[in-house]
């Protein structure tokens, strides 16, 4: 087991703010979020929109009450790269279908701020480990919060990020072995 | 060597950040947020289903009850004039079927007391009445009040029975004359609270007609054959037969005139069935108060809504119960296609 050290997460925003305000404070979330799950960092930018153009059409029921701006976002944020990972595993049905010896060339790329051990570590993830490793660690969401948005148990949460940061570490020390 | 420590280290400070263009394109989209925010009319209001449900069902309630209550009030009436309409109702339809063709049957309140429209035609009154008395005692003082009215209008008493007791009650008949019967019939239900009354009028007229006619033929047969017997010569065969036929037209003139006299005498004196009875005799409760009432007539209003909402609960259920299933069937759906898209 890894003993991890989360930060306490940030306070609540108590009142409905406005929406440029909370664009502006969890556009980086959002985008991270999306980033880590898609792995391809113009995916994630496309994505990011879509998310803030369909909040944008949300946002009058928006209910403070029954959760953070952030969950809120986060959770359009899911069903947005959801959707497009059906499309996505459509598009490969047809091509794969058609028998098209051209294969696109995949950006997969998570982007400057990383580093090239991680980047690789990171590929090596199922989109839905990328996920709790994304939510837990780098944005610091809480379990209960991340099992919501999840839709699974807390004890799901810390299994499935647990794996996932061993699989991380194992290959960062596999990086460390080459290097 | 990469412990978890510095791993998580390293996955926060390589904290992703967006891109300039992607803040400018999603700062436009605040502010087009905001402008439009600015000229909505509804901007800012939410109506949530869950708080309008919780709104909504405690009104429903509030409104049912509010319904039973304004309808249970509406509904209880004084509990004199329900239980005289009731009384009147039944005395009406018992009293139905010995009503003659053409004779008039009414039956009403005090001040309503029909009286034998008599004028020249000779008319048969008879009433049935029952008045209840709060006890024993009282039973006694009606009667004896009764039997003193009776002879004060001119009548007489045809039976009288009187038992006293826990549960007294008194059973008499009286004869008074026919243009009385309104006085006797007045003076007899303010003697108690009246818990039924029936009153009958049969027309006598026809028939005192036609005993009047048969009588006048069978005198004019009876001088016509005596004058036959006095004046003719007649063979001993033929007197046989007239006197024999003498006598019997004056059997029968003798029994007309008889029928007469009754008939007669009927359309001169009314019968009047008097029961005074006691509340424990009569077998009744207490009547209910007016609170009382509407507590019963709410809470049958509301046992009919609750009746309307089970029946519409019983027909949407098999709807709901499928939909329901439906939802479920694709959330599990859902789930398993996210877990299978999120695992590559």
């Amino acid at each position: 087991m890894h003993a991890v050290t989360i930060d306490a997460p940030r306070p609540h925003i108590a009142t409905t703010p406005s929406f440029a305000a909370v664009a502006e404070e969890l556009l980086d979330d959002v985008y991270g979020y999306l980033l880590y799950l898609t792995k391809n960092w113009a995916v994630a930018e496309d994505l990011t929109g879509e998310t803030f153009e369909a909040a944008f059409k949300k946002w009058r029921r928006f209910d403070p009450g029954r959760g953070t701006p952030r969950a809120w976002l986060l959770a359009i944020a899911r069903s947005t790269a959801l959707d497009w990972f059906r499309s996505d595993a459509r598009r490969r049905k047809r091509e794969e279908r058609a028998g098209s010896a051209e294969q696109r060339a995949e950006i997969d790329a998570f982007g400057e701020s990383f580093s090239a051990e991680l980047a690789e570590s990171l590929q090596a993830l199922s989109a839905g480990e990328r996920e709790v490793v994304a939510l837990r660690i780098v944005l610091d969401l809480d379990g209960e919060e991340t099992a919501r948005l999840l839709g699974i148990s807390v004890t799901a949460v810390s299994t499935r990020l647990s794996r996932a940061l061993s699989k991380l570490e194992e290959r960062m020390r596999d990086h460390d072995v080459v290097a | 060597m990469t412990s978890s420590p510095d791993l998580i280290h390293e996955l926060r400070a390589s904290r992703p950040s967006a891109p300039v263009e992607l803040r400018s394109r999603i700062r436009a989209i605040a502010v087009e947020q905001e402008r439009t925010d600015s000229t909505a009319l509804w901007a800012g209001r939410r109506f949530p289903v869950r708080r309008g449900m919780l709104v909504a069902v405690p009104a429903a309630a509030a409104l049912a009850l509010a319904s039973a209550g304004v309808l249970g009030l509406a509904r209880s009436d004084s509990p004199q004039a329900v239980g005289r309409d009731a009384a009147e109702k039944a005395t009406l339809s018992a009293a139905a079927p010995e009503t003659a063709p053409g004779a008039l049957d009414t039956s009403g309140t005090r001040a309503q007391t029909p009286t034998p429209t008599a004028d020249e035609r000779a008319q048969k009154a008879s009433a049935t009445l029952t008045v209840e008395v709060k006890d024993s005692d009282a039973v006694s003082r009606a009667a004896q009040s009764a039997l003193d009215l009776t002879r004060t209008l001119g009548g007489f008493v045809v039976s009288s029975s009187v038992a006293t007791g826990d549960t007294g009650s008194a059973s008499i008949t009286v004869r008074v004359p026919v243009d009385k019967v309104q006085e006797a019939i007045a003076g007899l239900s303010g003697l108690g609270r009246i818990v039924s009354q029936n009153v009958t009028i049969e027309d006598r007229q026809e028939s005192i007609d036609a005993f009047v006619r048969q009588s006048r033929s069978l005198r004019a047969q009876i001088a016509l054959v005596t004058a036959r017997l006095e004046s003719e010569t007649l063979d001993a065969e033929t007197r046989a037969r007239l006197e024999a036929r003498l006598k019997n037209l004056k059997t029968d003139l003798l029994v007309a005139r008889r029928s007469l006299g009754t008939l007669r005498a009927e359309a001169r004196m009314s019968t009047i069935q008097l029961t005074v009875v006691t509340p424990e005799a009569l077998g009744a409760v207490a009547p209910p108060s007016r609170i009382d009432r509407t507590i019963d007539e709410a809470l049958n209003v509301l046992a009919w809504e609750g009746v309307v909402a089970l029946g519409i609960l019983i027909v949407l259920a098999p709807f709901a119960l499928v939909a329901g299933a439906v939802w479920l069937g694709h959330r599990l759906y859902r789930r398993h296609e996210e877990d299978r898209l999120l695992a590559t």
